[in-house]
């Protein structure tokens, strides 16, 4: 370890990491998203191409990222935040961190239910919570609502991942929503006892659980159905084979649907190129390319659907609105805590 | 610094009124704690002020994430002394066939993250659902719950002690090398047994050694993160993210943070205590090492599968799944390569932080030496608790730090929220504990006499550490170097909060993907992770083998 190598080895690294950011480009944007699928990087490089604007991306969870551009203030680099997830736009939108979208011609695609009245949201995706049930175990008649899950005859049948995950709060929200407190607290109790072990793990491992015969009933998102059935893993296609879906509240409000979507963030001087670039991510085109990709639903509504999604069948949606999941969040947080859900 | 403090000693180290010049030193060492202590005093300051879903903690989840951290500390101790120190004694005394492989391939285990372990491990339960459904079946739901949860738990404690282990390893070998020949053979000479010999005589004097290693175990079980969440044992590190972001209680959880590090300090604190006044160092450094005696027959047999079991458990096993992963992988005709620029950034960030931070560690210690008053002492001990800190509560106390620097817009200054150099000082704030403890113990064994020739032959201070005791401790440096840049490659929560744009880790790769259920697709970077790390154990190996025996 003599001094010399070290310290050219030394500058070279320094001058390596630091020299590229020092060259700031205009033509770019900066996202902060909780989005984690390969498909995004896919369309970054594709809007690149076309606009010639690049897109640097922070990646971590929406509470994370949340917390950042709180603490970040004007100072932020972010441009444009996205989440996987309601609730999580709500609550940035609510903590005063984005600013309204100018208007631009796709943004009138997108029903009024799917963008917050003040503009300062708009979904991009969306994705039903269900039930993937085993083909050989359960019937469909067995199956009903999220609520029929907290009976006794589903006692160590049920495989769900753990509370902390966003999905599960979200829907948690929309139960409290329906029902009250006190019954989403008792519903939740008694779900976490019907289940077949305690929480762990993705929502793909809830399928395999399923698929292996240790539960018989899992809730998870529509897509992930959709990648597992497209994995390249043999034992994940198998596993897709062998469940199917069930989309429940059928007869009554109607299955709990999610969204991904975008803000803008709040003083960002990027506004030209967020736009273009949220115009890009609701055109007919990229929306067609959602649903054979990542296996979400399109937002507009003239985009068709792909094969897949449409023999899982077209469903009634739960029409509580988005904006109230955001304030429930806490709450819902604090159920499952009582109610013993990991 | 003033120079009240500094009445004492002046007998044993004559030069330091007259050659050092007063302050600047002090100045160092004092701006370097400060900078480990920020947000660490943040932490501190919310054991005071509970927020608002404290008392709803404290009725519903508190017991359970306590239970599970206490659980899995006094479980992964446990399984990790039984891994690690037997193996040690064995490979420091005696001769037994692959002693001199074990001696080495026993540290590659802490090259694999808990987090990657525990994707491999997971496989554990799945395999076990058929198991599982047939006790279901025979005798009933509760008996298949209690299964399934011994099993979880068993192998989550089992996982976790196969990846930490070296920790323990590390410490009692060395400590057994240096413990020297002459106390073992005078014992042996005295009539004990070589069992007693052990338990006696060699394991009470490898205590320090023993347990420097344990408190890294115990650390990284409090702090650990992915594996705890993969295998569905929620403990308090995941209450803080729960309670902070899902419930949005920034006060609660970084009271819960303050929990796990007065935790960390009791468990510190009281074994200073116990060792009390005893010293454990030999006085006579040209001690030979211990002969080893050759084993025979069955014993050598035993001795060699006692070394073999935590090696497969910790490393091979987990590297040949990722490698058939990979394969299966490759055979698919779709690998997933995490993104090349990105990843070198990555680590030429964690090259350069270790490279720095080693080196300001060594000056550090060698300040902290140079003038040994209580101040600095209380001092040096404070810049090694970023270590007892999760990264998560670090990374949040160093983003509230820079987003105040930010705000308050001073002149010429940059922004430097969200930046290279904040992830980097974050970095710093969290490790700078090992490389220092390395420097520390480094210099302790120099001893003063070459340094206080320097002095007198008209060196100051910081040429004499240039010239004098940089050179000598090449060694212990390269080593904290090393052990550091494995520290940040494994890095995760941290990282991924502080994180530049476009900025990507193999570690953080790897566990979006595994997040995302893709185990096969995460098999690409973990192998890399293990491999890099693993290069960098095996070169730090070599170094500290030839540092121990000349």
């Amino acid at each position: 370890m003599k001094a010399f190598p070290l310290l050219s080895l030394l500058s070279a690294l320094l001058a390596g990491i630091f020299c590229p950011s020092i060259q700031a480009d205009d033509k770019e944007i900066t996202l902060y998203t909780q989005r984690h699928y390969g498909f995004d990087e896919e369309l970054h490089r594709k809007f690149t191409e076309e606009t010639g604007i690049k897109v640097n991306v922070v990646k971590a969870g929406a509470d994370e990222l949340i917390a950042r551009l709180q603490e970040e203030g004007e100072n932020t680099s972010a441009d444009l935040f996205m989440t996987a997830d309601g609730a999580g736009l709500d609550r940035a939108a609510k903590a005063g961190l984005l600013e309204a979208m100018p208007d631009f011609a796709e943004l009138k695609n997108v029903p009024e239910e799917l963008k917050d009245v003040d503009k300062k949201w708009v979904a991009i995706t969306k994705r039903a919570r269900v039930l993937a049930y085993s083909k050989d175990r359960v019937k469909a008649e067995e199956l009903s609502t999220y609520e029929d899950l907290a009976d006794p005859k589903w006692k160590g049948r049920l495989s769900i991942r753990s509370s902390t995950n966003a999905y599960n709060q979200s829907l948690m929200t929309t139960l409290i929503a329906a029902n009250g407190k006190e019954e989403a607290l008792e519903w939740a109790t008694a779900v976490r006892k019907n289940m077949a072990r305690p929480p762990q793990g993705s929502d793909r491992d809830q399928i395999r659980a399923v698929a292996a015969g240790l539960a018989d009933v899992a809730l998870v998102n529509t897509y992930y159905v959709g990648l597992l059935e497209n994995s390249e893993e043999e034992k994940d296609r198998k596993a897709a084979a062998a469940i199917k879906l069930f989309f429940p509240n059928q007869s009554n409000r109607g299955t709990h649907v999610n969204i991904s979507g975008a803000g803008v963030v709040k003083g960002t001087d990027k506004k030209e190129e967020v736009t273009r670039f949220l115009s890009f991510l609701l055109s007919d085109e990229v929306q067609a390319m959602y649903p054979v990709n990542t296996f979400e639903y399109p937002v507009v509504s003239s985009v068709d659907w792909s094969d897949r999604q449409k023999e899982w069948g077209s469903f009634k949606a739960d029409a509580v609105p988005l904006s109230s999941m955001g304030d429930l969040t806490a709450e819902a947080v604090r159920l499952f805590n009582q109610a013993g859900w990991e | 610094m003033n120079s009240a403090e500094i009445t004492e000693g002046s007998a044993d180290y004559p030069f330091r009124f007259r050659l050092s010049p007063p302050g600047r030193w002090g100045l160092f060492v004092g701006a370097v704690s400060l900078c480990v202590a920020l947000p660490l005093f943040a932490v501190l300051l919310f054991l005071l002020q509970p927020g608002p879903e404290w008392a709803h903690l404290q009725s519903t989840v508190l017991i359970k994430y306590l239970g599970n951290t206490l659980l899995l500390l006094v479980s992964v101790l446990a399984v990790s002394f039984l891994m690690g120190v037997p193996a040690a004694w064995l490979v420091s005394t005696v001769e037994f066939p692959g002693r001199r492989f074990f001696s080495w391939a026993l540290v590659l285990p802490l090259a694999i993250p808990t987090y990657v372990a525990a994707f491999v491990y997971f496989e554990g339960p799945e395999a076990a659902i058929p198991l599982l459904v047939k006790v279901r079946t025979q005798w009933g739901v509760d008996a298949f719950l209690a299964c399934e949860a011994i099993i979880r738990y068993g192998l989550l404690i089992l996982l976790l002690s196969s990846v930490l282990f070296p920790y323990l390893f590390l410490g009692a070998r060395s400590a057994f090398l240096q413990q020297g020949r002459d106390v073992l053979e005078a014992s042996r000479c005295l009539g004990s047994s070589p069992r007693r010999t052990f338990f006696r005589i060699a394991l009470p004097l490898a205590r320090p050694g023993i347990v420097a290693g344990g408190a890294l175990v115990g650390m990284e079980v409090i702090n650990e993160y992915g594996a705890v969440h993969f295998f569905g044992v929620p403990t308090l590190t995941e209450g803080i993210f729960r309670t902070w972001f899902g419930m949005n209680d920034k006060a609660s959880a970084l009271r819960l943070a303050a929990i796990v590090m007065i935790a960390v300090l009791v468990f510190l604190a009281a074994e200073k205590a116990l060792r009390g006044r005893a010293h454990f160092t030999t006085e006579n450094t040209c001690s030979h090492p211990p002969a080893r005696r050759r084993l025979r027959g069955a014993k050598q047999w035993a001795a060699f599968v006692i070394c073999l079991l935590p090696f497969v458990l910790g490393f091979l096993y987990p590297v040949i799944r990722l490698l058939t992963w990979a394969v299966s992988q490759v055979e698919a005709g779709s690998p997933v390569f995490p993104s090349v620029p990105a990843i070198l950034r990555g680590t030429a960030v964690a090259t350069t932080t270790a490279i720095v931070v080693t080196g300001f560690a060594a000056l550090f210690a060698y300040a902290v030496r140079l003038r040994q008053s209580r101040s600095r002492e209380m001092l040096a001990r404070i810049a090694t608790l970023g270590y007892a800190i999760p990264g998560a509560v670090v990374a949040v106390g160093v983003m509230a730090f820079f987003g105040f620097v930010d705000r308050s817009e001073v002149p010429g200054l940059p922004v430097l929220g969200g930046t290279l150099f904040a992830i980097s000082f974050a970095y710093f704030v969290r490790f700078f504990a090992i490389p220092n403890q390395l420097s520390h113990a480094g210099l302790d064994r120099i001893g003063r006499g070459v340094e206080e020739a320097s002095r007198v032959l008209g060196h100051g201070p910081l040429q004499t550490f240039l010239r004098v005791n940089l050179p000598l401790l090449r060694g212990p440096l390269f080593a904290a170097a090393i052990l550091l840049f494995v520290d940040l490659l494994k890095e995760l929560p941290l990282t991924m909060i502080l994180r530049p744009a476009n900025f990507e880790t193999l570690s953080t790769s790897a566990f979006s993907l595994a997040k995302e259920g893709r185990m096969h697709a995460c098999s690409v970077p973990s192998l890399l992770i293990v491999l890099i790390g693993g290069i960098g154990l095996f070169l730090m190996n070599r170094r500290m083998d030839s540092d121990i025996r000349p």
